[in-house]
């Protein structure tokens, strides 16, 4: 992951359910769909940890001039989706805040302010936030969100910033708290349990 | 053992080691439902187990594992499993979805202020903690062995701990052992019996069928092991034998040999015999009436060749059809081949045997060759279970609530107990009536069966400690548990021992029920009991092997 300290954005809409980012980037710096990112609240007294689940792409002046282009040569193309700073727009849902050295796993008390800045959680956190998995229900209880995919997507993450040996414990544990949250429905479950698999 | 630690003792400290899981339903009658911990293999239990229940109140409760059972919280799930080869899935399912249950029957419970536990009257609060029980905790229940309490196996898994019965209490009512053919009923009841006689609690009379309680029991596998008159030197067991060839033959002493005088023989004591010997309702009807008419001596006229005036007369006066007669004449030829009944008035055979079983002597009656002829096993019996029974009643009449003019405590040990308690005769057998009259008079049976739902239920409801090996037919096993609460939990238990040397033992004796290995009759056992080391016996046999070999 890139470095912590590089911030992914800033914040330009918010509720307490979750935020939304902007940023201009290049492609290769966008954030991915379930990654771990924090925004500070409450004059800085919490930070609001958020789980990106949507990114869209604005279409800008350039995008639409080039689009519209008879014959594009694979250089600008290149150039276009690589180098360009594009502008991005993510949203993420809120899975908890911290406070201190402290994660909470439950609804921030507030959102995030706007334009605070948006980090990526560091490896560190990532380990420490996801320590816990009452998030889980959090996520699962949002609708139209494609949250399986999500859950997946930031198990998948909170285990990768785990040492090897520990991973596969991880995401046991992890798919059965999945289990319990989902276990009505097996359909459900199968298709979870797979994209947990490490 | 008010004090909390003492407390923890006596159903072991639980602090810091994982609950096997934890009550989540279930009732007093059915039973309590155990959701298994999913960080244990459901593998590793096993029914029979004993679990204690760390209740919310401080009270403890002791059960019994009686079934184990795979459950999910989605019941699609057995349609819809994880993959075969899919291990990730299936240890993540384990985890939530599926899991273990168990059937956990509830026996005993244990206050704080209490130092027995006692019979239960209430379960476990929702959710309280379930632990395998200790041996310790099983060592507690069964209490220590002493004079009175017999070491009759150890609970499965737990060879340390001992599982003791308490004597008085066994044969203070009826008992059965029970179990198909082969499953140790016989091995089991000389220990029984080798406990009973070496605590001087009870005399016993023993209608030992197949020469299994006396001398030199074959086992199996073919080596012999002793017989209780050799465990018992010094007078406590006497022999007494139908058949004295075959006891002399086998190398058994005895002490007396029985004969029975055919005029000794009443009425009552052929009606038994009537299905065996193919007596009509009529023939069996008739006979009161020709032992009044021909006197003591009936057997001896209906089976004499020569001419008997007064039996033509009969005939002939109508007091009995003639076709009636020839068939009795004919029935009653068994008798003569039975080499235990004389002719004539017989001797003080019975007399005797009291007066051995009221000094403290145990009599092993050998039937010898006879023990293949139901009819003489049921016979000899119930004659001398009759005659021995009055001379207890008139006794205990006599003493009149004086304790020590009662007579001596008398347990009657009969194999195939189901011909001599089936529905059609327990009513007005002295077997059925020793079952029902509970110990008003000092006597209970002590019944050895592989068929008990033979048994007419209401004599089983009577018995009180049963100790029951394998038995796999349902109708056995039902009738086993008749009058049993909660007998339902313990079938699965019965149906699952192994098919030798295992034992469910319930009621009476022991303070719940528990599955034993039970104790092995061997060396040890003999040195147990007080038998002298036999190093001199061994050399003694070893002299005869050599005379033998070399006809020294
Ligand atoms: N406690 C024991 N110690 C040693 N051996 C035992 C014990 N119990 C059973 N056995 C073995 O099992 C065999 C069968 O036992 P036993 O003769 O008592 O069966 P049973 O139930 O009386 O059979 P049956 O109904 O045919 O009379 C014995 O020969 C012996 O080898
Ligand atoms: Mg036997």
């Amino acid at each position: 992951m890139t470095s912590d300290d590089k911030a992914i954005g800033r914040v330009t809409r918010c509720s307490t359910r979750g935020f939304v980012g902007a940023v201009r980037l290049p492609e290769p710096e966008w954030p991915v769909f379930g990654t771990f990112c924090r925004a500070e609240a409450q004059q800085g007294h919490s930070q609001v940890i958020g789980l990106i689940y949507d990114l869209s792409i604005e279409d800008d002046e350039l995008a639409r001039q080039l689009a519209a282009t008879e014959s594009l040569s694979p250089e600008q193309l290149a150039d276009s989706q690589v180098n360009r700073q594009v502008p991005v727009e993510y949203r993420a849902l809120a899975v908890g805040y911290r406070h201190g050295e402290r994660f909470v796993q439950s609804l921030p008390p507030q959102p995030p302010l706007t334009l605070a800045p948006i980090h990526r959680l560091s490896d560190a956190d990532v380990r420490k936030f996801t320590a816990q998995l009452d998030f889980l229900k959090l996520v699962i209880a949002v609708q139209e969100i494609p949250v399986d995919d999500l859950l997946a997507a930031a198990l998948q993450t909170a285990a990768a910033a785990r040492p090897e040996s520990e991973r596969r414990a991880y995401l046991v544990e992890a798919a059965a708290e999945c289990a319990r949250l989902v276990g009505r429905d097996l359909t459900r479950l199968e298709s979870l349990v797979r994209s947990l698999r490490p | 053992m008010t004090n909390k630690s003492e407390m923890d003792t006596y159903f072991g400290e639980r602090k810091g080691e994982t609950p096997l899981g934890m009550v989540v339903g279930g009732s007093l009658s059915s039973g309590l439902l155990v959701k298994l911990d999913s960080r244990l293999s459901i593998e590793r239990l096993a029914v029979g187990r004993y679990v204690v229940i760390q209740g919310k109140s401080g009270r403890k409760f002791f059960g019994l594992v009686t079934d184990i059972a795979l459950d999910a919280t989605n019941p699609d799930l057995v349609r819809q499993p994880p993959a075969p080869d899919d291990a990730f899935a299936a240890e993540v399912y384990s985890r939530q979805v599926a899991y273990g249950m168990l059937s956990v029957s509830p026996m005993l419970m244990l206050d704080p202020e209490d130092d027995q536990p006692r019979p239960n009257k209430t379960v476990p609060a929702h959710f309280a903690p379930v632990h395998e029980a200790s041996a310790e905790d099983v060592e507690r229940v069964f209490g220590a062995e002493d004079e009175k309490h017999l070491f009759l196996g150890t609970p499965l898994d737990m060879e340390a701990v001992h599982v003791n019965l308490d004597l008085d209490r066994f044969v203070e009512r009826s008992s059965g052992v029970f179990g198909k053919s082969g499953t140790g009923k016989s091995f089991l009841t000389r220990i029984l019996l080798a406990g009973i006689i070496r605590a001087g609690r009870a005399s016993a009379l023993i209608f030992d069928m197949h020469n299994d309680y006396g001398w030199a029991v074959k086992e199996e596998g073919g080596h012999e092991v002793k017989g209780l008159r050799q465990l018992f030197p010094g007078g406590q067991v006497s022999v007494v034998t139908l058949d004295e060839d075959t006891s002399r033959s086998r190398g058994s002493k005895v002490d007396r040999v029985l004969k029975i005088g055919t005029q000794q023989i009443e009425p009552e004591d052929v009606e038994m015999l009537s299905g065996l010997l193919g007596l009509s309702d009529v023939q069996t009807g008739a006979l009161p009436f020709l032992r009044r008419r021909l006197g003591p001596g009936w057997i001896d006229r209906l089976l004499s060749d020569t001419p008997d005036d007064e039996l033509e007369k009969m005939v002939e006066d109508e007091r009995i059809v003639s076709s009636t007669l020839g068939a009795i004449q004919r029935k009653f030829e068994f008798f003569r081949r039975m080499g235990f009944l004389v002719p004539g008035a017989g001797d003080d055979a019975v007399d005797d045997i009291f007066r051995r079983l009221n000094q403290g002597s145990s009599v092993v009656l050998e039937f010898g060759r006879y023990g293949n002829t139901l009819a003489a096993y049921i016979l000899v019996a119930n004659y001398l279970t009759r005659r021995v029974h009055e001379r207890y009643v008139r006794k205990m009449n006599e003493a009149v609530g004086k304790k020590a003019d009662e007579p001596r405590p008398l347990v009657i040990v009969i194999e195939e107990a189901h011909k001599f308690l089936d529905p059609a005769v327990a009513g007005h057998t002295v077997f059925g009536n020793i079952a029902r009259e509970l110990r008003k008079y000092n006597v209970t049976l002590l019944i050895v069966d592989q068929r008990p739902s033979g048994i007419d239920d209401e004599v089983m409801s009577q018995i009180g400690t049963r100790v029951t090996c394998l038995l796999d037919n349902e109708a056995d096993i039902r009738a086993v548990f008749s009058g049993v609460s909660g007998a339902g939990a313990l079938r699965e238990v019965l149906a699952r021992l192994d098919t030798r040397q295992q034992a469910l033992i319930l009621g009476h004796a022991v303070p719940m029920p528990v599955v034993v290995r039970t104790r092995d009759y061997d060396e040890a056992f003999y040195q147990w009991l007080g038998a002298t080391d036999d190093a001199g016996e061994r050399k003694q046999r070893a002299k005869r092997g050599s005379e033998a070999l070399f006809g020294e």
